[in-house]
């Protein structure tokens, strides 16, 4: 019986092959979506998974003003000490990069990390050589990833090998395998955090001294309850670092698992995101099957009125319900397998697309992982469940006698069903189109509005030797394809140093914080920034040891004043130092737009000048960089020449967001599609049914276009219905959505216009083939088929 | 065999109400070829398809070998079905995605009849048609005739008590209706009963009995001699 269903099925899919093709078409786009889009919030959901104590494991952080990432040096050594229940507890120091000198080669890294023999307790590196527990024990230890090791050796002798870098002189103790992309703590060159034991040391005796790059890791005992830790921590605090630290001041425990998800920390290493937004895929994966399901149950039983006499015939004969159900469940279950097999393999094919565009790290092998596995074939048996039962059980209730009379009796019944459906699948695409065009708006808004400075054409360079700097900044002045430049502890949009505020005077003793660049006098006017009050940043004498800052509205509003000219001439206290209020300038944006700009003070401090910010000439860009590489070069012969430009750092701001906008683009085009595909089958089906009547109509004189009304009438009326439930959907959903940013578009009323006529015209353009064929038929031939 | 007394069927519909049969009584021995005639719309076919056990009757006995089957639900009318009752329809019928061959082997099928059997009485029904030569081709690629042979052995594969054939020669030429018409002689020779709804008085002639039907009800019983 099991065959028997199998060679119908098998004949029926062989005979009808255009249905087949829009079924198995589509549903082979919704599996591949499906499993790249389970395949991405699994890694993303897995962050740090691999390592086998996460669940006991927790990031010591800082929330004094803000909440840090980093942490004083002395953290650990001294809870070590204070907490002896604790099962591990490690220093972490991270720096983005490092330059390496094996020989005469220069190698720019990044991860590059300083660790000592317990960070292996803490993460479960896999080590391939060297021992594990000593490796990073002794002074100038050098621990290399796989993948780097065999870059820098590919003979496979890099243990024992001596590396310069950050001038010191290491050797190769170990070699890990290269951790998985998904940590909150990347490694690529693990030097032994004793080398720099005197520096350590010195810093670890000041809870407030927190470099940047400084973390701090516990794993507690099994069977530990961080509450109970949590209990503890204030008095830790109060014994160890009591006359340094203010009562309000707290220690989070924060999750190892958690940390790629918690937006409140600034200095994380990398950028948190939301799990709403994995949420959000989910709900887009499910709707991409939903759609297709809805091709499936759509065609199915479009195609059940010519099917009804097989049914009938199958009764006479003696099927019984369950049987016919058996058949057609048989039919579905052969175009899902097949459907399946087939979107596995375009998801294995694309991976690597979608990996670049969406920014993720996903190698095809996981697709054979038994957990990917079964949830394949979740999919599957969901697939046939949704799609096969109802047109199973309403194709098998068809009665003989109304079948052979072409009196299906469900007809009706189902073509409301199908416009039901159809209606739910266009509200799907109209969701989508909706968030699609929002997302894209709030990019654009990300990127390139109201930032308050220039940043076109501007690379930022940071300067290694200070004595040096003078000199490279000669050079720069005498470069033609260097428009201006200016020298500072960062551009606009980096704020990498944040200094206690107070303004006594004021009434507001009470310290907040604020952000501080240090800027030369060239500044203001080459980024822009618009002066609302006072004078700017200007050129100060050696000798000049008064304090003078340039203010931003932020920080004025935060005095409570809000006349820019009354600002000017105040007296704030800043890290400690009074200073004197002598302009107040526009606020610009330094950080992303899901905060709220901040409080910020500009100062002439030549000693902090180690960035410099070039606008080059907009003609052969790449020839000046290389001319300001070649001068580099030969200025700091020991360090790599890197450059940014500002606009593809305040991209990286919204690398997350850039990742939502991808994966809506693309995995809303791949709903859309597969309507699309259903949409076709529908109107093909409708007008093979309606062929004797589109012949009496023209036989009638109807002219062309009241035939072509005839076909697109109805589904423009079933796109308004799905625009009407969609609107209003789309608008919830992303202005939640957009409530995560402190700065945001709104939503206006032409998103849902183009939202709309989007629909429309796909809906035309998609119908328009075989409406014009049904319309354009010879009237004749028509009534004589029927 | 069967014997059915004051059947009623109604067709109704929002607003109007259609009498097919009325109070119709009727019974058929075994081993009879019984025609039935009549003007369209006199109930010919609703008759056969409560003969059939495709329809229920809204009221009224139907005795099929003496047991009650008017009430019968889907699953006892199905099983009753496979196994006593052959069908011939004018337009054939058959299923187009499947070979004559599997036409025919499909009642075995759903009477449970293993594969190995199935063979033999299959190609035994195909050679008594003479239709064996064509077991490997599609319904399409045969003539009317051939697929209304192929028709008649599916409906008698199964050795059925009872063939109901509605118009068996409506779309077939004289001499394609001739064949059929002797094949189900043969058969009711036999011993098959046949109850054959026909417009067509020369193939009523291949019947022993005639039952003339007009708005649900028997007006004329022609016994042939």
């Amino acid at each position: 019986m099991i065959k028997n269903y199998f060679k119908i099925a098998f004949r029926n899919i062989s005979r009808n092959l255009g249905f087949t093709f829009l079924n198995i078409f589509g549903l082979t786009l919704g599996v591949a979506a499906c499993l790249s889009i389970f395949l991405i919030v699994r890694n993303e959901l897995g962050y740090d998974g691999f390592n086998s104590k996460a669940d006991r494991t927790y990031r010591v952080t800082l929330n004094a003003i803000d909440f840090n990432a980093n942490v004083s040096m002395g953290i650990i050594p001294t809870m070590r000490t204070y907490f002896p229940q604790l099962e591990h507890a490690t220093q972490v120091f991270y720096q983005k990069d490092v330059t390496l000198k094996i020989g005469t080669n220069h190698f720019s890294e990044k991860n590059y990390v300083f660790g000592d023999s317990e960070l292996d307790k803490v993460f479960d590196y896999q080590w391939l050589a060297g021992d594990h527990n000593t490796a990073l024990s002794s002074p100038n230890s050098l621990v290399l990833t796989e993948s780097l090791a065999n870059k820098y050796f590919p003979h496979g002798n890099a243990m024992g090998q001596v590396i310069e870098l950050d001038n010191k002189i290491a050797k190769v103790t170990g070699i890990i395998k290269d951790p998985p992309t998904n940590t909150s703590l990347p490694v690529g060159v693990i030097l032994s955090v004793s080398t720099f034991q005197k520096q350590v040391e010195g810093m670890s005796k000041h809870f407030w001294a927190i470099p940047g790059g400084s973390y701090a890791y516990i794993v507690l005992p099994k069977n530990y309850s961080i509450h109970t830790l949590e209990k503890l921590i204030p008095g830790y605090i109060k014994n160890v670092w009591g006359k340094d630290v203010d009562a309000t001041v707290k220690m989070p425990l924060q999750p190892l698992r958690d940390i790629h998800f918690d937006q409140r920390y600034i200095n994380n290493i990398i950028t948190p995101t939301s799990k709403d937004t994995y949420y959000a895929l989910i709900g887009v994966a499910l709707l991409i099957i939903i759609t297709a399901c809805i091709n499936f149950i759509n065609l199915a039983t479009a195609r059940a009125i010519k099917r009804a006499k097989e049914v009938g015939v199958r009764k006479v004969l003696g099927a019984s319900r369950p049987q016919l159900i058996g058949q057609f469940m048989g039919e579905i279950t052969l175009m899902v397998l097949v459907s399946v097999l087939l979107g596995v393999g375009l998801c294995a094919l694309f991976l690597s697309q979608a990996n670049a565009w969406m920014s993720v790290d996903i190698s095809p092998d996981q697709i054979l992982q038994p957990q990917v596995l079964s949830w394949i074939a979740a999919i599957a048996v969901v697939v046939i469940l949704c799609a096969g039962l109802y047109p199973a059980f309403v194709q098998s209730a068809f009665q003989p006698v109304d079948s052979f009379k072409n009196n299906s009796g469900t007809s009706t019944k189902g073509l409301t069903l199908r416009k039901g459906l159809v209606v739910m699948q266009f509200t799907i695409s109209q969701v989508l189109i909706v968030g699609t065009l929002i997302v894209a708006s709030q990019m654009d808004f990300f990127r390139n509005q109201d930032l308050g400075f220039n940043k076109d054409a501007v690379i930022t360079v940071n300067m290694p030797i200070k004595e040096k700097r003078e000199v490279f900044q000669q050079q720069l002045a005498l470069m033609p394809g260097v428009k201006e430049f200016s020298v500072s502890s960062g551009a606009p949009s980096y704020n990498d140093s944040f200094s206690p505020f107070s303004a006594p005077a004021l009434g507001f003793p009470k310290t907040n914080v604020t952000e501080i660049k240090f800027i030369d006098e060239k500044y203001t006017d080459m980024f822009q920034l618009t002066m609302l009050a006072g004078e700017k940043i200007t050129r100060k004498a050696d000798n000049d040891t008064l304090h003078k800052v340039v203010v931003n509205e932020t920080l004025m509003h935060d005095l409570a004043i809000h006349d820019p000219q009354k600002m000017v001439n105040q007296r704030i206290n800043v890290s400690g130092d009074m200073a004197t209020v002598i302009g107040v300038v526009k606020d610009f944006q330094s950080e992303s737009k899901h905060k709220k700009r901040r409080a910020c003070v500009l100062e002439y401090v030549p000693g902090m000048f180690f960035n410099v910010s070039i606008r080059l000439q907009s003609k052969n860009m790449p020839a000046t960089i290389a001319a300001i590489g070649k001068d580099w070069s030969t200025l700091f012969p020991d360090d790599v020449f890197k450059y940014e430009f500002i606009d593809e750092h305040i991209a990286k701001m919204y690398q997350q967001e850039q990742k939502v906008y991808a994966a809506f683009q693309l995995f809303s085009g791949i709903a859309i599609l597969i309507g699309c595909l259903g949409l076709y089958g529908l109107i093909a089906f409708a007008a093979s049914q309606r062929t004797k009547e589109v012949g009496i109509r023209k036989v009638l004189g109807a002219p062309l276009r009241s035939i072509i009304g005839l076909f697109t009438r109805e589904f423009a009326f079933l796109i308004g219905i799905a625009f009407l439930i969609a609107a209003p959907l789309g608008y919830y959903i992303m202005h939640k959505w957009l409530e995560n940013f402190a700065y945001h578009i709104h939503i206006g009323p032409a998103i849902f216009v183009v939202a709309i006529a989007s629909s429309m015209v796909i809906a035309a353009l998609t119908t328009a083939h075989q409406t014009l064929k049904a319309a354009l038929a010879n009237p004749v031939k028509s009534l004589r088929s029927e | 065999m069967i014997k059915i007394t004051d059947l009623q069927k109604y067709y109704r519909t929002e607003e109007v109400e259609t009498i097919a049969l009325n109070k119709l009584s009727i019974e058929v021995k075994e081993g009879e070829f019984v025609a039935i005639m009549g003007p369209s719309g006199c109930g010919k076919s609703t008759l056969l398809n409560i003969l059939g056990l495709l329809d229920d009757p809204d009221g009224g006995s139907y005795l099929f070998n003496s047991i009650e089957v008017a009430d019968f639900n889907e699953r006892k009318r199905a099983d009753l079905r496979k196994h006593n009752i052959g069908f011939v329809f004018q337009s054939f019928n058959l299923i187009d995605e499947l070979t004559v061959f599997e036409n025919v082997e499909l009642p075995l099928i759903y009477t449970g009849v293993p594969a190995s059997e199935r063979v033999g009485r299959v190609e035994k029904v195909l050679d008594k048609m003479q239709i064996m030569h064509r077991r490997n081709h599609y319904p399409q690629q045969l003539s009317g005739g051939q697929q209304q042979r192929v028709a008649v052995a599916r409906a008698v594969v199964n050795n059925p008590k009872l063939i109901l054939a509605d118009e068996p020669t409506g779309n077939l030429d004289s001499s394609n209706g001739n064949e059929v018409m002797e094949l189900l002689t043969d058969l009711n020779e036999q011993g098959t009963t046949i109850i054959m709804v026909t417009h067509s008085e020369h193939d009523a002639r291949y019947s022993h009995r005639i039952i003339r039907l007009l708005d649900g009800q028997t007006v004329m019983e022609n016994i042939m001699i």
